[in-house]
């Protein structure tokens, strides 16, 4: 390959820009968010000091010897498991689920950590053989490691995380090259754990399918049999563990699963949300204009609910535009991930991208009403220091693919 | 990587699939939401944001004929509660405040239960001083609970006016079914008198100020600055044809009494005073009644709610003699030379009718100074049962006079046919004796008197009897607007008015029964009338015009159960006419009067 010694070759603007701009998006979407709150007038200021640290933490990742990371995905995920730990056991509680840590201050959610603790230790396990994954063992392995950190974050309970995780698992084991019948024995566990929410009938429905398909796939019958009891085992377990849990977080899984139940909680926020979009028309109310976002009737909008207010006051072109950055961000990680010849780096690449899209889909999806209410954030835009630190930090691992890339590529 | 994988040749290409269908869809659910649809999520966002509240209009006031002020708009506190917010715990202290009965706040919260429980309901208007400082004082206690200022009525001119100016109060359900687009619960709707005959005129337009509220409906400011707003238009003031001196001196007059007493412009059918007695405090019984004053306002035997100037027919007495002179004349069946000798009384019918005196012979002229029965007994047997009848109607009796306020009775006439019915074809015609001198079944109403009395004073033509002259409109320009009545005209020659009226003259200023009430600085004609009342004492009867030369004012008084018109209704017309009349001479006399006292006392001082 030819050397290019221009900017572009050691630094990719394309993952940079784009990040950058929804970066500043989100800035004028908070500080119009914030303006009338008294709570939360200092956020755009805290935004603007998690920004600069975040791009000092990009460009510490960014110069670091891109071998490191494989290095690190041990330790990162051990430590990322402990602080899951430590904040059950000291963390905050903010809006019901124990997901914070008191740092110097600030808060600060292990959550995010564990996201690329996980992206790394999976991607270091899965490309310990240069082969594809095919036994039950290894499958066996791969869920439980992602599994670990799932469970803590349900303890907490932080319902939106722990799908980012599982969305996490499965996209990265697809992209390692799972086997069909393997895909089916990672999934079929969590069709029935999240049908098993919704009933018994759902459950059981489920259950005949499982055992339908298990035929189809023709395995030995003890192998078979072992599937099944664990599928019947993660629907009883998942039950169970609704009916332990206490009142208010039974509430929060019944809203998630249907939120009209809760019409003035999160179901309120639905419909506002998508009054606020809906109103802003082709070309928006205008910055600080928006009635929706200005008189409050989305409670914290500078969080989950950010897209609202590019909605609201820069109306369909502020959305597309939005829209086009992170679709052009996501297919430049895409390519590069394809273009990896180090299984390892791909597959980082692509945990890196399914956190970015699970978090992007999940969020516009729910803001747009085509989707449940699940509180995670949108990458670069909502305000939180967690959020941004470990979306630029992902990005710096991005971009250090990028400047090594004749390396790995 | 091997190829037998799950999709691994594609792997990249599912990627790519599936992020390229996810913007997609989000890409038209956003067109969708924000073009397609984006009218009613609009319309969502202002219903969200923008509150409009109603401002009520001032209603227009009342002015007299001389333009001062008869009913004013004053600022009063009005109690409400927002039961969003409220507790009914303190139901019974703000009732012991607020002097209502035991339940009441709960009746009033049930009746409005279908209405947004954040609107707030009005539980009293016109709120005491001590009420207002309690409320005041305890306000951080009263969660739900405020007070507001809101106009109400005040008469300032200490005119009672009572049955005339009407009231005002809130809308009642069963009407706000009928009036749904304008009015609203709580608002304030005409509920009779003027109140309510000029609803429409004296209510203006509501206005609407717009403002923004967040999520907590909690206001936060203009909407637009206030350039949406749509004003509210103040109601058009009226012009009354009142002139308030000759009303005072009527509601004086009355004071005390049963009865009713009305003035009224000969020419133009404009009520100078209105009034029915007893009647009862507008001021006191506006918004906030007692429940004591209520109380015996209801339970009064007199009725102080009944507007007798419209509504209480009475036989008119000997004021209807000069209906049937006027007939009888017109009709040709006498002249001035007709003659009939009084004895003191005449058989009719087998049946002796008594005179009050015996009066020798008499014309037409004399028979109504003296007021001679027995000319009349058989002055309406040459007029005919049947042109008796007709020429009563043409003078307005048993009907409507239409009249712009309130209901009204029509009284009655009696015709040939209505005694058929009771008594067959051969009713005795000694019936018609009684009928002449006003008696028996016919009935009329006061504000009948008023117009026939107009009529005479203006030889058969004058307007329908009116309070209301016009309205003033409510921009800056204030241009009077005269409403227009219809002219009524009896079509009776001037010359044969004359004769009647040469007669109604001397009852005042010859020998006749009014010569008490003589005036020694107006001339003044009229006729008295005693009608029979099975019931108790007579009821007393006058009306009048003066001056006779030229009639300015025209007068009908009833009062009841008191015996003879001469002595207790005549002089009440009597004042009524010199209040009108004489207004400067006077108030030159009261200041004279003044003057003499104030010399008096600096003469008593320098004495000392």
């Amino acid at each position: 390959m030819r050397i290019d010694y221009k900017l572009n070759d050691k630094f990719d603007l394309g993952l940079v820009i784009p990040a950058f701009i929804l970066f500043c998006i989100g800035l004028a979407a908070i500080y119009s968010s914030t303006l009338h709150n008294p709570h939360a007038t200092g956020n755009f200021n805290k935004q603007l000091f998690f920004g600069a640290v975040s791009i000092i933490l990009f460009f510490v990742i960014y110069s670091l010897p891109t071998s490191i990371f494989k290095t690190l995905a041990v330790p990162t995920y051990l430590f990322s498991l402990l602080m899951l730990l430590v904040v059950l056991v000291i963390g905050r509680r903010v809006s019901g689920a124990k997901s914070w840590l008191g740092l110097a201050g600030l808060g600060f959610q292990p959550s995010e950590l564990a996201k690329l603790g996980v992206v790394l230790i999976l991607a270091a396990f899965l490309s310990r053989k240069n082969s594809a994954i095919d036994s039950f063992k290894d499958i066996l392995i791969a869920v439980s490691l992602g599994f670990v950190p799932i469970i803590l974050i349900l303890a907490e309970p932080d319902l939106g995380s722990s799908f980012v995780f599982m969305g996490l698992i499965i996209v990265m084991l697809f992209w390692k090259g799972i086997s069909l019948f393997g895909m089916f024995v990672v999934l079929s566990p969590a069709i029935l754990a999240v049908s098993s929410l919704f009933g018994v009938y759902y459950f059981i429905s489920g259950l005949v399918l499982v055992i339908l398909s298990l035929f189809m796939f023709r395995k030995d019958i003890f192998f078979s049999a072992s599937i099944f009891t664990i599928n019947l085992a993660v629907g009883f377990f998942t039950s169970y563990m609704l009916k332990a849990l206490k009142q208010h977080q039974q509430t929060r899984i019944r809203s998630f699963i249907n939120p009209s139940a809760d019409p003035l909680g999160a179901g309120y926020n639905a419909i506002q949300a998508k009054v606020a979009i809906g109103s802003g028309g082709l070309w928006g109310k205008g910055f600080l204009a928006g009635s929706q976002t200005q008189l409050q009737f989305i409670p914290e909008q500078w969080t989950d609910f950010i897209y609202c207010v590019i909605g609201e006051e820069f109306g369909l072109i502020g959305t597309l535009i939005t829209l086009g950055l992170f679709l052009y961000l996501f297919i430049r990680v895409l390519k590069l991930a394809s273009t990896a010849k180090d299984e390892f780096i791909s597959l980082v690449l692509i945990g890196i991208l399914s956190i970015y899209f699970i978090h992007f889909i999940v969020n516009v999806g729910m803001v747009v009403g085509i989707m449940p209410v699940i509180g995670i954030p949108l990458p670069f835009v909502s305000y939180g220091g967690s959020s941004l630190l470990a979306s630029m930090i992902m990005l710096g691992i991005a971009a250090n693919v990028y400047r090594t890339r004749k390396n790995y590529t | 990587m091997k190829t037998d994988n799950f999709l691994s040749v594609t792997r990249e290409s599912v990627a790519y699939f599936v992020i390229i269908f996810s913007f997609a869809l989000l890409g038209f659910r956003l067109v969708q939401m924000q073009i397609i649809e984006h009218g009613a999520y609009d319309e969502k966002a202002a219903n969200n944001a923008i509150k409009g509240i109603e401002q009520i209009p001032l209603r227009g006031v009342f002015y007299d004929r001389n333009m001062n002020v008869l009913v004013s708009n004053i600022p009063a506190y009005t109690v409400r509660i927002t039961p969003a917010e409220y507790d009914t715990a303190l139901n019974k202290l703000l009732e012991a405040v607020l002097d209502f009965e035991p339940g009441y706040i709960d009746k009033v919260l049930f009746g409005n239960r279908t209405y947004s429980k954040f609107v707030p309901i009005r539980i009293k208007r016109g709120i005491d001083f001590n009420a207002v400082s309690w409320l005041e004082e305890n306000s951080a206690n009263l969660r739900g609970v405020d007070l507001i200022v809101e106009m109400q009525r005040g008469y300032p001119a200490g005119i009672r006016g009572s049955h005339m100016f009407g009231y005002a109060k809130e809308i009642s359900p069963a009407l706000l079914e009928k009036g749904k687009v304008y009015y609203k619960p709580g608002d304030l709707i005409g509920s009779s008198g003027i109140e309510k005959a000029y609803e429409n005129i004296l209510r203006g337009k509501k206005g609407y100020t717009y403002v923004l509220v967040d999520s907590r409906r909690k206001e936060i400011g203009r909407f637009k600055n206030g350039t949406e707003d749509a004003p509210s238009i103040k109601g058009n003031d009226l012009v009354l044809g009142i002139d308030s001196d000759v009303q005072r001196v009527a509601e004086e007059e009355l004071f005390g009494k049963n009865g009713s007493a009305v003035a009224i412009v000969p020419k133009t059918g404009e009520i100078l005073a209105y009034a029915s007695a007893p009647d009862y405090d507008l001021s006191a019984f506006s918004y906030s009644t007692s429940k004591e004053y209520l109380q015996k306002l209801y339970i009064d035997p007199d009725k102080p709610f009944f507007n007798r100037v419209n509504s209480s027919p009475k036989p008119p007495g000997s004021t209807f003699k000069v209906m049937e002179a006027i007939a009888a004349l017109d009709m040709g069946v006498i002249d001035t030379d007709y003659i009939i000798v009084c004895h003191g009384g005449q058989v009719f019918g087998g049946r002796f009718f008594k005179c009050d005196a015996v009066h020798g012979p008499l014309n037409v002229i004399h028979a109504i100074e003296r007021s001679c029965d027995v000319f009349f007994y058989n002055l309406i047997y040459k007029i005919g049962m049947d042109k008796w009848t007709e020429y009563a109607r043409r003078f307005g009796f048993g009907q409507d006079t239409h009249i712009d306020i309130g209901e009204e009775s029509p009284g009655f006439i009696p015709t040939g046919a209505s005694y058929e019915k009771i008594y067959g074809e051969n009713w005795p015609r000694s019936i018609m004796a009684s009928l002449g001198i006003g008696q028996g079944e016919v009935n009329v109403t006061p504000i009948q008197l008023a117009q026939y009395v107009a009529l005479l004073a203006n030889d058969g033509v004058t307007y329908t009897p009116h309070i209301v002259k016009g309205y003033l409109t409510s921009d800056s320009s204030r241009k009077f607007m005269p409403f227009s009545y219809k002219e009524i005209n009896v079509g009776i020659n001037k010359d044969i008015f004359a004769i009647a009226k040469e007669g109604m003259f001397l009852v005042v200023n010859g020998s006749g029964t009014a010569a008490a009430s003589k005036s020694a600085d107006v001339q003044i004609a009229g006729k008295t009338g005693t009608a029979q009342n099975p019931h108790g004492k007579d009821h007393a009867l006058f009306i009048g015009y003066a001056p006779a030369d030229n009639p300015q004012i025209a007068v009908a008084v009833v009062v009841e159960n008191v015996g003879f018109g001469a002595t207790w209704a005549a002089p009440i017309a009597k004042k009524m006419i010199e209040a009108y009349l004489l207004k400067d001479k006077l108030k030159q006399r009261e200041k004279n009067a003044e003057k003499k006292i104030s010399n008096n006392l600096i003469g008593a001082a320098i004495a000392h």
